[in-house]
Parts: C-alpha cells; sequence; structure tokens
C-alpha cells in the first residue's frame, strides 16, 4: 500500500517532468545532443588508444568497449533518475529552498531525490545498451537469460551505489553550507569506473577498488556477461550497494536534524 | 597611456577578486590530479608490454598530459562565458555602454588576473605531488621548441579567452546558453588534445583537425612545450594559422557584439 503510495508521487513528477521538457523542447535536443557527443567521446578514446595497443590491463578493445558502456548505461540512469535532484539539493540547502521539501506531504529524501526526471539522460540509455549489445556481438558472446538478469541486478546496483555516493557528498552540505566542486569530483572519480580492475595496484587499487566502490560498479557486471556469474563478486557488489545507501541515508537525516531554514 | 592605467586597475581588481576564490582554485587543481592518476593508470596500462605508441614513450606521453595539466589552469577560459552571459541578462553591462572602457579589453584584464590566480594556486598540488611526477616528466632538447611556445601559449589564451566571449555574447539571442558551452567544451575536449595526444588520431584527422581552431586552444602548446611538433617549419606554420585565428575570432566577437547591442535593451535607472 505505501509503496503503490510511492508510485503515485513518483508518476506525478514524472508527469511535471515531461510537460516542463515539452515545454523546453529545444533546450531538451541541445542537450541530448551534449550527452552523445560525451558518450561518444568516451567511445573515441577507446578506439584510439587501440588503434596503438592490442590490451589494457588483459582486455581487449571489445572487452574494454563493452566495460565503457555498462559505465554509460549506469551513468545515464543516474543523470536519468537522480543527478539534477540531488545536485539541487546541495543549492537548496544553501538557499533555504529546501523548505519546499520538507514542507511537503511525503518523505523527504524520496521527495529530494525524485522530483525531477531528466529526459535526455533516459534519450541516450538505448544507444548506452546499443553500444554493450554491439561489443557482446563483436566477442561472440552469448549470455543466458540468468547472465542477463543478474546482469540487470548488478546495474540497479552500480545505480543504488552511485546514487548513494552523491547524495553522501552532496549531504555534507549540511555541515559545509556549499557542495561546490562535488560535481568535479564526482566526474573525476567516476572515470575510473572505465578502467579495468586488472589496471590497478597498490595505493590505487585500495583507493578505487576497496575503499571507494567505483571501479566495482561496472567491473562486476561486465565481467558476468564475459566470464559468467561469480558468487563472491556478487556477494561484493551487494554488500557494497548496501553499505553505501545505509551510510548515505544515515548521513543526509542527521544532516537533515541539522538545518535551519534560510529563508524569511 | 591612461587606456592603459583603466584595464591594469581592471586587472588588479580581477587579482583581489579571484584570490577570495582561491580554495576554490586550489581544490579543483586538487581534483585534478585525480583525473591525472587515472591517465597515469590507463596509459601505463595501454603501454604495457611495448616501448612506444605512434613514437612516443610513456614518459613523454605522460609528460603531454601533465603539461596540459598545468596550461589548463594557466590559459583555459572557465566561467568566462557565464559572467559576461549574466552581465548580460542582468543588465549589468549597460555601465559599461555608458562608460569609456572597450569591455572585450576589460573582460580580457580580468581573464588574464584570474588565470595568473588560478595557474599559481594549481602550481601547489602539483609541487606537493613533484617528487612523484618528476620520474615520469621527460621534456624535449632543442631551444626553439620554448622559443615558438612564448607566442603560442599567448595566442592560446587569446582563442580560449575569445571563443568563451563569443558563447557569453549569445545571450544576446539566447536565454540559456549553457548547452551551446558544454556542446563546444565537449568538442574542446577532444580536438584540444585533452583525452588523447591529437597525433594518435587516423593521419588525416589529424591534419584536418590542425585547421580549427581547438587545436590552437591547448594542443599546440603542449605539442610544442613536450616535443610532438618536430620541426621549425612545422612551428611557425602552426604560429601562422593560429594568428590568423586570433584575429578571426577576434572579428567574430566584434561582429556579435555590435548586432547583439542592436538588439539589446537597457532598463531600469
Amino acid at each position: 500500500m505505501r509503496l503503490l503510495h510511492y508510485l503515485r508521487l513518483w508518476l506525478a513528477c514524472m508527469r511535471y517532468s515531461v510537460v516542463r521538457t515539452l515545454m523546453f523542447r529545444g533546450d531538451f535536443i541541445m542537450w541530448s545532443l551534449v550527452e552523445l557527443f560525451w558518450m561518444a567521446v568516451n567511445l573515441g578514446l577507446i578506439g584510439v588508444i587501440y588503434r596503438h595497443t592490442e590490451s589494457i590491463a588483459g582486455w581487449n578493445q571489445w572487452e574494454m568497449t563493452l566495460l565503457v558502456g555498462t559505465s554509460l548505461l549506469i551513468q545515464r540512469l543516474l543523470m536519468g533518475f537522480f543527478w539534477t535532484n540531488l545536485f539541487e539539493m546541495g543549492r537548496n540547502v544553501r538557499s533555504g529552498a529546501f523548505d519546499f521539501f520538507v514542507a511537503q506531504p511525503g518523505p523527504l529524501l524520496f521527495m529530494v531525490s525524485t522530483r525531477k526526471i531528466d529526459l535526455d539522460g533516459f534519450l541516450n540509455v538505448p544507444i548506452a545498451l546499443g553500444v554493450i549489445i554491439y561489443a557482446a556481438r563483436q566477442l561472440g558472446l552469448d549470455p543466458g537469460a540468468a547472465q542477463i538478469a543478474v546482469y540487470a541486478v548488478f546495474i540497479v546496483c552500480g545505480l543504488a551505489i552511485h546514487y548513494a555516493t552523491l547524495l553522501f557528498f552532496i549531504s555534507l552540505v549540511f555541515w559545509l553550507q556549499s557542495a561546490k566542486g562535488v560535481e568535479g569530483g564526482y566526474f573525476g572519480l567516476n572515470e575510473f569506473s572505465r578502467l579495468p580492475r586488472q589496471a590497478l595496484s597498490g595505493a590505487a587499487a585500495v583507493i578505487f577498488v576497496y575503499a571507494l566502490p567505483v571501479t566495482i560498479v561496472t567491473n562486476v557486471p561486465a565481467s558476468t556477461l564475459l566470464h559468467g556469474i561469480d558468487w563472491t563478486s556478487t556477494a561484493w557488489l551487494v554488500s557494497a550497494a548496501v553499505f553505501w545507501w545505509v551510510l548515505a541515508v544515515t548521513v543526509f537525516h542527521v544532516g537533515v536534524r541539522r538545518y535551519t531554514s534560510a529563508s524569511s | 597611456m591612461a587606456s592603459f592605467a583603466k584595464y591594469r586597475h581592471a586587472f588588479l581588481i580581477g587579482l583581489q577578486s579571484n584570490l577570495v576564490y582561491r580554495w576554490n582554485f586550489a581544490v579543483r587543481a586538487s581534483f585534478s590530479l585525480v583525473h591525472l592518476a587515472y591517465v597515469f593508470i590507463l596509459w601505463g596500462a595501454a603501454f604495457a608490454g611495448q616501448t612506444s605508441v605512434a613514437g612516443f614513450d610513456l614518459r613523454q606521453t605522460l609528460t603531454y598530459f601533465i603539461v596540459m595539466l598545468i596550461l589548463q589552469f594557466f590559459i583555459s577560459a572557465m566561467n568566462e562565458d557565464y559572467e559576461v552571459s549574466e552581465e548580460i541578462r542582468n543588465g549589468l553591462i549597460n555601465q559599461f555602454l555608458l562608460k569609456p572602457i572597450n569591455y572585450f579589453a576589460y573582460r580580457f584584464s580580468i581573464f588574464a588576473a584570474a588565470r595568473l590566480v588560478s595557474g599559481s594556486l594549481a602550481l601547489l598540488p602539483l609541487l606537493i605531488a613533484a617528487p612523484f611526477l618528476y620520474h615520469y616528466v621527460s621534456l624535449p632538447s632543442a631551444g626553439w621548441t620554448y622559443v615558438a611556445a612564448v607566442p603560442a601559449l599567448l595566442m592560446s589564451a587569446c582563442i580560449q579567452f575569445t571563443l568563451a566571449y563569443c558563447f557569453g555574447l549569445l545571450t544576446f539571442w539566447f536565454l540559456e546558453i549553457q548547452s551551446f558551452v558544454i556542446l563546444s567544451l565537449a568538442i574542446e575536449t577532444v580536438f584540444g588534445g585533452q583525452v588523447f595526444p591529437l597525433d594518435l588520431l587516423p593521419r588525416w584527422l589529424y591534419e584536418a583537425s590542425s585547421y580549427l581552431p581547438y587545436y590552437y586552444q591547448m594542443y599546440f602548446p603542449a605539442a610544442l612545450l613536450t616535443g610532438r611538433i618536430g620541426t621549425p617549419e612545422e612551428a611557425l606554420r602552426g604560429l601562422g594559422i593560429q594568428l590568423f585565428w586570433v584575429f578571426a575570432l577576434y572579428g567574430v566577437a566584434q561582429l556579435l557584439w555590435t548586432r547583439g547591442l542592436r538588439r539589446h535593451t537597457a532598463v531600469g535607472g
């Protein structure tokens, strides 16, 4: 019943976002092109490097394309569902516009996270999927239904991890008064999601594989399609998703208790 | 002389106002070290098992990215497009229309001050990382590359600023310029050589890119400073095309300014 209530709220927000997008059609087309071009940049880098080398940390060109495609898919979903909402949260807390959410008759975190959706992010989801399917074809992969289902679950876990880490860092605005620089920091860290785990060693592996789950969010799903289901990796990814989710939600709620309205 | 004094004051005010944001620049520079770590890991893995890629070894390739990073903070436009856009949208530009001051020169003075601050602050995290980075630096020995790099750097800064200025002026026609700026940034990231050295592209594409202004925004001076431009003749040809783009873009900026002002309506008292 509660779930149905959430779904109704989300559908209302979605309707509002669609209407808003249709009002600014030119803007929507332009942003879709921007996102498409950035995706092409990431794939172009792979193409250029593999003109001069056979493998990167043991991954051939199409395996890397599959990895980058997986990273792009998760990022497009994050952009579509949550990016604008979380990014605006940082500014709203600072300006006092966060009052608007506090006063709404709904669960605060849900209202904060789902108020808007970005259709331009979603528009490029099929293209990211197309990249993954094309790379899989080039590799001659023929994944079974279970493999595809597990891959889909991993994508959801990856989305949850990205959402949670972003929420965690943006929630620091309750203490720091400004979340400036988080955007650049997030994109900087996200670059590591396009690296094979085997390329990282020493301190880099400790930071980007174990401490921050930036590498495993893409490596685990891509490896599932390439080599089949590995239950240790599955447990690792699911545990990381749960851990970051709990941490981010806790930090958010502790932060909200510190919030004092900045508006008049 | 009096005319120069105006812009000197604008430069000094620019220095002060940018020093207010010193922590922002320092944080941004620190984050760029994360990007540098990614570049080192990716290219280190790509070079595994081979001594050179497109005629350059790993040290030369990593030097290219380090130089690129430093240049970004010294010569690239960061917020100049949005600042011009804001001044047009909020009507702040009106005050410049009534005073004997050239808006382009005024904004360029502020840009020069901002880059001096951001460039100097970016050196701090790099100096901290220097003991580690030192092993990966391999600079060319030919003296002419450094002589050619000086005008190339100055003209790159001019191109960077003028392009951003032009995008800011689009506000005379469009309410929101962010998507134009981001799209241009994406093109610049590729054809300015920030994602990979342009000489790794297929020859025909590399040749074609060398006629675009983006090539001269960042890649050209970085290529000179890292020995990727092999001969003085090649450098001279590049400097010639770069000079053309400086004047061509300045012409576009002047055109946008005069045409834009015709559409502009100053309201308020």
